[in-house]
């Protein structure tokens, strides 16, 4: 799937463009293990952009090439169309705001913020007003003189944000920059940093493995699982339309139930999927015999009472209900032992069943997505 | 008995030793030598307990400055000696070795499980008119005759730098290994070059490092007998053979006393200042 994913429409610049990409770890000669595997892939300038995945899918070892820190063990790497592959870091025009926030130590924040310009020898005084200015954009131009050591760590994070944005870099990369921050803080930074991505127009690379950080920033996102891209798209794209099992399963609840392709006739499949017989409109070439694996979002089901409701219907024991606020999570046990979870708003309406009692949840047919890989 | 008077008994108990130690070998013998200082030379080379400032007199005299000088500029550019080799060993050891960096360290310190004195005669066999090193020049032809080694004053560098080396390597070693490398990173990312980062990143926050290599090699510098005499001849006069003239030729023991106490004031005061910048810059860094 990856290679030839499509550009989305509006033909802009392209800021960075990975051709090949594949970094190698563990050198073992019989059997390489690749960290990031024939990566391919366009990052659009003035786009913001997201690797997500979970730890150790190779999301962080791609930005650290796109950074310099790291070689790719072959493939080709441009930057504005540039081929920067060998270029060592501190000659790329891109900025990275570290996880960790690497600010120095025996630097007060003043000096940290500007040590990027100074070590390119621009003129003190471009450096105090500029520096000046990049701390107001982050709301800190009152710690310009304290010491990192002194600041919280959402404050060293908004530093860490203005050393990088002061260098006016043509791609800012971000990893994992929210991760040791509280939910509520880490919310606020979240809006405040797609709000200053809009405004400067500057191509953010943002590394996550928090689906929900990924879907609220960026324009696009790449899912990634073990060195490989599985998915690009925009976010309603990636959560609406999952391409595979991986996806499917990572971005938000999915109920991934497996079934049986046992006809088919014209653009209909017939289907068998844990006691379950029912037909779909798909175009996938499925034959019978074939097997498929369904992907329902648990708020798309809803119990049922009669013959009234959605046509798809799955029955089963109910097995748990955890009560999570504005919604219930029940738990249904099907035939074949697997189970569904159905993601209910609360209401006084009592047609849902107790605990150990059979019960029935449907959903239209427009709510199921057939997966084959 | 109360448990924490019980407490304070075991305490005491279990520093019993270290204390009477510290007492026995270290406290009284400089009580000892203080009151030395303040003795009156007798007849006979002896001394006649007192008090008196004539000793402190006589060694503020015109002709004890060129010692003191002498003994100054030895510890002095022995130290800086140090630190220029031994700032690169030290780093490359931390940064750059990997997985060799413990072997080095073990290469770096085996030698000084050996007694001072042998491997001071080991470099009088190397630096010899017909030592190791000329037999070897003169075998290869570089020069015709024997250079003289032994008794100048760059055999004594060499001396004090072999002695004083691991004492410099090992506290900036252990600042340097101890650096975050994502700083580094950060620098790199900044368009810092390599230099750059070293001289803006690196050796800044090597520096309570440095310090305290400075501290280990100069106050013991002060005070070095042993390789000026064994490499140098013990031409220059400096505090530490003055001391032994002092007390073993001349028979003045008040006087060597005293030159003792002076020294030690003088370390003191360095460590004392050492101390107070230390802190400050622990603090600048906070």
């Amino acid at each position: 799937m990856p290679p030839d994913t499509p550009e989305p429409a509006g033909a802009s610049r392209v800021a960075i463009e990975l051709i090949d990409i594949r970094k190698a770890f563990g050198a073992s000669d019989d059997q390489t293990t690749y960290a990031v595997d024939r990566m391919n892939l366009k990052i659009r300038a003035g786009e913001f952009f997201t690797f997500l995945g979970p730890s150790g899918c190779g999301k962080t070892t791609t930005l650290r090439m796109i950074a310099g820190f790291e070689e790719p063990t072959s493939g080709r790497l441009l930057l504005d169309g540039k081929e920067v592959t060998g270029v060592p870091a501190h000659q790329r025009n891109v900025n990275t705001v570290f996880q960790s926030y690497a600010l120095f130590p025996h630097l007060n924040v003043g000096e940290n913020v500007g040590f990027g310009l100074s070590v390119k020898g621009v003129a003190k005084e471009e450096i105090r007003q500029r520096v000046k200015a990049a701390l107001e954009s982050v709301h800190m131009a009152h710690a310009i003189v304290r010491k990192p050591s002194a600041l919280s760590g959402g404050q060293q994070q908004r530093v860490a944000l203005a050393r990088a944005l002061v260098n006016r870099p043509s791609v800012l990369l971000l990893d994992e920059p929210f991760g040791a921050l509280d939910l509520k803080l880490r919310r606020e930074m979240q809006m405040e940093v797609k709000e200053m991505q809009r405004r400067l127009g500057i191509t953010f690379i943002f590394v996550t493995h928090d689906q929900e950080e990924a879907l609220t920033m960026s324009d696009r996102i790449a899912v990634m699982s073990n060195g490989v891209i599985q998915q690009v798209g925009g976010p309603v794209e990636i959560y609406e339309q999952p391409a595979n099992r991986f996806t499917a399963g990572f971005i938000g609840d999915m109920n991934l139930v497996e079934a049986r392709v046992t006809g088919r006739s014209g653009d209909r499949l017939a289907l068998d999927a844990a006691g379950s017989r029912f037909d779909l409109q798909s175009d996938l070439a499925l034959q019978p015999g074939d097997r498929c694996t369904l992907a329902i979002r648990p708020e798309a089901l809803h119990f049922v009472d009669g013959d009234a409701g959605p046509p798809i219907r799955f029955s089963g024991t109910l097995s748990e209900a955890v009560y999570i606020g504005t919604d219930t999570v029940y738990g249904l046990a099907l035939a074949d032992d697997s189970r569904l979870q159905a993601r209910v708003r609360n209401s006084r309406d009592r047609s849902i069943p107790q605990t150990g009692e059979p019960g029935v949840v449907a959903c239209a047919p427009s709510a199921i997505r057939i997966l084959t890989q | 008995m109360t448990a924490p008077r019980r407490g304070n008994l075991v305490t005491l108990a279990l520093l019993a030793p270290s204390l009477l130690s510290a007492i026995l070998l270290l406290a009284i013998p400089i009580l000892i030598v203080i009151a030395f200082s303040f003795a009156e030379q007798d007849t006979y080379g002896g001394a006649k307990f007192g008090f008196t400032l004539t000793s402190y007199r006589e060694l503020f005299q015109a002709i004890y400055l060129p010692i003191f000088l002498n003994s100054l500029q030895l510890a002095v550019v022995s130290t800086v000696i140090c630190l220029l080799v031994g700032y690169p060993i030290a780093y490359f050891i931390a940064l750059r070795a990997g997985r060799y960096a413990g072997l080095l360290l073990a290469l770096l310190l085996i030698p000084f499980w050996i007694d001072f004195i042998v491997r001071m005669s080991a470099w009088m066999v190397l630096l010899g008119r017909n030592g190791t090193i000329n037999s070897a020049l003169v075998g290869l032809g570089v020069i015709e005759q024997p250079i003289r080694m032994i008794g100048t004053y760059p055999a004594v560098l060499v001396g004090m730098l072999y002695a004083f080396l691991p004492t410099t390597v090992l506290p900036i070693y252990a600042a340097l290994s101890g650096l975050d490398g994502r700083l580094l990173e950060a620098a790199d990312d900044l368009g810092a070059t390599p230099l750059q980062s070293f001289w803006r990143i690196t050796f800044p926050l090597s520096l309570p490092g440095v310090m305290a290599a400075i501290l280990f090699v100069f106050v013991p510098a002060m005070g070095v007998y042993a390789i000026p005499v064994l490499l140098g001849g013990g031409k220059s006069i400096i505090l530490g053979n003055l001391i032994v003239q002092l007390f073993l030729d001349f028979r003045n023991i008040p006087l060597g006393a005293a030159v003792s106490v002076v020294l030690l004031a003088i370390s003191s005061v360095i460590i004392v200042c050492y101390m107070r910048v230390l802190r400050s810059v622990e603090e600048a860094r906070v």
